[in-house]
């Protein structure tokens, strides 16, 4: 029984990361109708950033991690700005195109420094004893990123639901037209919605990178393994992305933890998002909370 | 009227028929026939060293799956960056062949053609089983369902042992009338085999174009609502699609484990999807040529990017591999550039051109 119940607990630490990484992704989908393929990079980005500053420049990681956040917070502002800006208007199918190509650009340049190639690992700075509660044991460093996860999913909620600038973003999601003419600047607001989508993905990657330690494909990878999370979630709901991330790590940790090695079966985690993803597309698209667009003609 | 059917003058269509005709003057028939002898015969005259056989012969493969491509994303509006896993389909359906039967057996080096078939027919089903989420959404979500496919499709080859986990399936040599094909005689063959059937099949798409599911698809990529209302279903033709671009693939698939003796995990990744799209986006979305001419850019691109990071290898220290940090880069800048400055693509060029000599010497 406590075999299960560790798979619970490591399931929702790796759930809540994954929360944290479809909170970025649905952030974007929410005020452009944009699907950011880059994702993964940006989070890849964020904790490669946090590495060099500590390591290299020798700052206080908890610093390096601030200072991380708020360098991809611009980062990713300047690529809406550069990329994205000009293609406000254009055709949906073109903007996504732009972010695939994005993806590659990122992906090039970050081979081009030493992580491309290498793995890393922050210097540890929690003790390295587990906690263990009757039977399951939780290290610190999961215990600290789930921790710094829900605070950042509660600061998120708070600011859509109150302050005038996370008002502004919801209202452009629903309707641009109508936003504009109560003088909201959309830019702007597009502008914002990937900077806060850089700082979400900054934390995943430090949380991410603290815990399996910073190899660019698995980093990556949570780029991808946002599209069943969000799909499950609902596309443009951030408390769906939340639940779903949960249950999304849950059943990975289930399914790593019962059916590999049975019946030659291996990585099956890797393999039953994409698999869940494609039957919900089937039959219930818009996921657990995403709302049903009716469209007009 | 008795008009010129040398050259077209203007536009003096007086029916539908006549301007969905595919050779709109004598001369451009001349001219593509002229064109279509001189791909043909070029190789008996000219040497041409093996290396570089084989980057046309690349070029041409991919213009096979581009084509597929082109109608998905061009003419059906959907976006797929999964294409890769599609041509991988079709390669591991004559890598698992050569699994089960050996891999020089009378159906894999005689029968290859029909091998060649099978294997669009095989990408076919898996492209509309992919596709069939289309028949409720939008494009925004079958991007995420062509993903998820390739992931599928990496994991598949990846842990299963039937194929070799990812490990080079090998493939024997075919053989012609003439017997056995060599090795000095293997891309000299295949270049002919894969140029007929780009042929084959750019006049096919051509001519699809012409018909009522070509236009079809046209019209349910600029307003399926529209299209739904003239009675069209928009699901059935978005699966369709999803098919027809399935077929092209595997097609191309077959013809990749042919002419590489083999089928690897390598050549159908994410990375090789998004160079496919790099491919339709620079040649042009949406036009027959620009399926022609954004396989030649991209892979001479790839030429270049290739032999500049050779050149700059002895400056740089060796753990860093300048080819894999430099494709990605080049691959992602020039989809970005081609969308925010040229969302035409290259066949927009060949139009400026082609209307310019037409008019030539008069400006307008």
């Amino acid at each position: 029984m406590s075999y299960f119940f560790q798979l619970v607990v490591s399931g929702i630490v790796v759930g809540s990361i994954y929360a944290l990484s479809a909170l970025g992704f649905v952030l974007i989908y929410k005020s452009s109708r944009v699907l950011n393929i880059a994702h993964g990079q940006i989070i890849a980005a964020g904790a490669f950033i946090t590495y060099a500053l500590t390591v290299w420049l020798g700052i206080p990681i908890y610093i390096s991690f601030l200072m991380s956040l708020i360098i991809t917070f611009f980062l990713a502002m300047s690529v809406e700005r550069v990329f994205l800006r000009r293609l406000i208007g254009e055709p949906i199918i073109s903007v996504i195109m732009v972010t695939i190509g994005l993806m590659s650009i990122l992906d090039g340049l970050i081979y081009m420094t030493p992580f491309g190639a290498e793995n890393f690992s922050f210097p540890e700075f929690l003790p390295k004893t587990p906690i263990a509660l009757g039977g399951v044991s939780i290290s610190w460093t999961q215990l600290l990123g789930l921790i710094i996860t829900a605070i950042l999913i509660a600061g998120f909620t708070w600011f859509f639901k109150r302050s005038t600038l996370g008002i502004s973003m919801r209202a452009v999601s629903d309707d641009q037209m109508a936003s504009m003419s109560i003088g909201i600047s959309i830019p702007k607001v597009f502008g914002l919605a990937w900077a806060t989508a850089g700082f979400s993905a900054a934390a995943a990657g430090v949380i991410i990178g603290n815990i399996t330690g910073l190899n660019f494909d698995t980093l990556r990878a949570f780029g991808i393994i946002v599209f069943p999370v969000v799909i499950l979630g609902g596309l443009d709901s951030v408390f769906g992305a939340v639940v779903a991330g949960i249950i999304m790590g849950l059943i990975q940790q289930f399914a790593a933890g019962y059916l590999d090695g049975h019946w030659g079966l291996y990585g099956t985690a890797d393999l039953l998002p994409y698999i869940i993803l494609l039957i919900l597309l089937l039959f219930k698209p818009h996921g657990l909370f995403g709302i049903h667009e009716i469209e007009r003609v | 009227m008795a008009q010129n059917r040398w050259l077209a003058t203007g536009n003096f269509f007086t029916s539908y028929k006549e301007e969905q005709r595919i050779f709109l003057t004598h001369l451009d028939r001349l001219v593509f026939i002229c064109f279509l002898v001189v791909l043909f015969v070029w190789p008996l005259f000219l040497e041409v060293g093996n290396k570089y056989m084989l980057v046309i012969d690349n070029i041409l493969i991919a213009m096979v799956a581009i084509l597929g491509l082109n109608l998905l994303t061009g003419f059906a509006g959907l976006i797929s960056i999964g294409h890769a896993a599609f041509v991988g389909v079709g390669a591991y359906t004559v890598a698992s062949f050569a699994r089960i039967l050996g891999d020089s057996h009378v159906l894999i080096t005689h029968a290859w053609p029909l091998m060649i078939l099978m294997a669009g027919g095989v990408g076919a089903v898996v492209g509309a089983i992919v596709g069939l989420p289309a028949m409720r959404l939008k494009h925004l979500y079958l991007v995420i369902a062509t993903l998820s496919f390739q992931m599928i499709f990496q994991w598949t080859i990846n842990f299963m042992s039937f194929f070799n986990q990812g490990q080079t399936i090998s493939i024997g040599r075919v053989f012609w009338f003439t017997g056995k094909i060599v090795r000095k005689q293997h891309y000299f063959f295949w270049y002919y085999v894969i140029l007929v059937i780009v042929i084959i099949l750019g006049l096919a798409v051509r001519n699809l174009l012409r018909t009522r599911y070509g236009r079809c698809l046209v019209a349910v990529r600029d307003n399926d609502r529209a299209a739904d209302a003239m009675g069209m279903h928009p699901g059935l033709t978005k699966v369709y699609a999803f098919a027809l671009s399935g077929f092209f693939a595997g097609v191309a698939g077959a013809l990749h484990a042919y002419l590489f003796r083999g089928a690897g995990f390598e050549s159908f990744t994410l990375h090789q999807s998004i160079s496919y799209l790099a491919m339709a986006i620079v040649g042009g979305l949406g036009t027959l040529v620009g399926s022609f001419l954004g396989p030649t850019a991209i892979i001479m691109l790839d030429l270049q990017v290739e032999n500049l990071s050779e050149f700059f290898k002895h400056q740089f220290s060796a753990a860093l591999d300048l080819a894999t940090a430099l494709r990605p880069l080049t691959f992602g800048l020039v989809i970005v550039l081609f969308l925010m400055f040229e969302p035409r693509g290259i066949a927009n060029w060949w139009r400026i051109v082609r209307s310019y000599l037409k008019l030539w010497p008069f400006r307008y």
